[in-house]
């Protein structure tokens, strides 16, 4: 049962990271790769706010998700002057960047050794010790994920970023402001990313940079691919999927020295397999 | 009396090409005015220095005697003048309707937080707009196209889509770059026809046009640009009997 939950919650939480990620790369087009970046802020800044008892959970999760917020506008704002691939170039950086910082900066992030002993998240005394009462809280995540991609979806909001991803001059030239979309969409992305790092650190109680590497940025990326882009039910099948793999390689009589470079094999010929024959994922639109 | 849309001294250079040359004309309130010339001509350069694509190098461009240079494309759209493309642009992956709905002007929920916080002042601004940019397809004729996406759209009805989302913007100074290249005789007509309405509705037209016979039949007034630099102006029968102006439309340079 156990087994089943940990599945489950950390499935809800890449559902948070895959809409973070489906937002910028597949309905602006800002080609993201640094989206674990982000997410590992949000958890680091969850992780030190409730180690030096500074902040109960929510206020806690907040912070990171404002950190995250102005963060991801940050790293996103070359977008707005390098163009479509070559802001792939950048987005590499800022993710090699951070991974740098994650690893050596030891007195904030506890370098490659990471952070044990993250405490349990607790909401007006109700602790959330055992995985099924944890799984509660990140549906009430996700449910809150789920709904903003929604709501921006339906909105002029929505429509104001895929008419940005076809044609960014068009769009100036409908007298719509092109940066402020852009930045709204870089903070919702932002907000995502960090919420779910704030719940994934608290969740594990240990956190170190391996989580937050560019490996990571690329599974969010598979799980876009894979679900497919544009859509919200693209967002929510591609980590529930991909997530269930591993689980499924346990199964199967594999030494477990190299049950993890098998499941980076399956993610990789995953994602080519689906850019080609099936571009559009198995619920969404073409990349 | 101010004029309604001027130019004066334009000078717009890109490396060693000087696109505009000193280049001045006005537009009046309620007219359409064609802009013809050669191919280089500097046409485009034109619609892009006054939609504020382009800042030129010197000049200055007003409307209603409000400067333009200097603005933003978004600040002009807002200001009242509204261009189209020669390479039309669309969002092609969107349906006809929802091009058109992103040209809407001052919509609510264009950000984040009111489309989150208030869906359902999100939702009723959705329903405003919709109805809006059905009428703006309905009065170009393309009613029926609406759920239709741009890709499954002739050529013909992709123009009169480009001249809808313009409309949507609510400018009433509406520059259009060859709204009638490389349509068939029944998609020319109804662009023109549209255009005449357009006129009689209130909006003001500067349209960019190569063939003479749809200059003759919509313009009352043509500015004829050469080398970046307006040479002649006048009614299209008076540019069109100028064998000067047509040595230089069809025959040698210079």
């Amino acid at each position: 049962m156990d087994f089943l939950n940990t599945y489950l919650v950390l499935a809800e939480i890449y559902v948070l990271l895959a809409l973070s990620t489906n937002l910028l790369v597949g309905i602006v087009g800002i080609f993201s790769v640094s989206q674990a970046a982000v997410f590992g802020v949000g958890a680091y800044i969850v992780a030190a706010l409730l180690m030096g008892d500074l902040l109960p959970f929510v206020p806690a999760i907040l912070v990171a998700a404002a950190g995250c917020v102005a963060l991801n506008i940050l790293v996103t704002l070359p977008s707005l002057r390098v163009a479509g691939d070559y802001f792939v170039v950048t987005s590499f950086g800022i993710q090699l960047l951070a991974t740098a910082v994650f690893t050596n900066w030891t007195e904030g992030t506890g370098g490659a050794n990471g952070l044990p002993g993250i405490p349990p998240p607790a909401i007006l005394g109700f602790e959330f010790d055992s995985t099924g009462q944890f799984l509660l809280l990140s549906s009430v995540a996700l449910a809150a994920g789920c709904l903003c991609f929604w709501l921006i979806m339906r909105a002029p909001f929505g429509r104001l970023l895929r008419a940005i991803r076809e044609d960014e001059v068009a769009v100036a030239a409908a007298g719509k402001n092109v940066l402020r979309a852009k930045v709204g969409a870089a903070a919702l992305a932002g907000a995502l990313a960090g919420l779910a790092g704030g719940v994934y650190g608290t969740f594990l109680s240990f956190i170190d940079p391996s989580s937050f590497d560019l490996d990571a940025s690329i599974l969010m990326l598979t799980m876009v691919v894979v679900g497919g882009a544009r859509t919200l039910t693209g967002s929510i099948i591609g980590p529930f999927l991909l997530l269930a793999l591993p689980q499924l390689l346990t199964l199967v009589e594999i030494p477990s020295t190299i049950a993890a470079a098998m499941r980076q094999l399956i993610y990789g010929v995953l994602l080519i397999a689906f850019m080609l024959f099936r571009p559009q994922g198995l619920a969404g639109e073409r990349l | 009396m101010t004029p309604y849309l001027e130019a004066t001294g334009i000078n717009k250079r890109f490396g060693g090409l000087q696109a505009l040359r000193d280049c001045s004309f006005t537009v009046e309130q309620g007219c359409i005015t064609c802009l013809v010339g050669p191919n280089g001509a500097g046409k485009t350069t034109i619609f892009n220095v006054v939609t504020g694509f382009f800042r030129p190098d010197t000049g200055s461009v007003t409307f209603r005697g409000k400067k333009l240079d200097g603005l933003r494309p978004q600040a002009i759209v807002e200001a009242g003048v509204a261009r189209s493309f020669q390479n039309l642009r669309l969002f092609d992956d969107l349906t006809a309707l929802d091009n058109v709905l992103v040209a809407v002007a001052r919509q609510f929920a264009e950000e984040p937080l009111g489309a989150i916080f208030r869906p359902l002042r999100a939702a009723q601004e959705q329903r405003r707009a919709t109805a809006l940019a059905l009428e703006t397809l309905e009065h170009v004729g393309l009613a029926d196209q609406a759920r239709q996406t741009v890709r499954n759209l002739s050529y013909g009805e992709r123009k009169l889509l480009t001249v809808a989302r313009l409309l949507a913007t609510g400018a009433e100074l509406l520059l259009l770059d060859e709204p009638a290249s490389g349509l068939s005789a029944g998609a020319l007509d109804a662009i023109m026809a549209l255009l005449r309405r357009l006129q009689s509705e209130g909006k003001t037209l500067l349209v960019v046009e190569h063939n003479t016979r749809v200059v003759q039949k919509i313009a009352d007034q043509v500015l004829f640009l050469h080398q970046g630099h307006l040479m002649a102006r006048g009614s299209p029968a008076e540019i069109i009997s100028d064998p000067r102006l047509a040595e230089i439309y069809f025959g040698g340079a210079i």
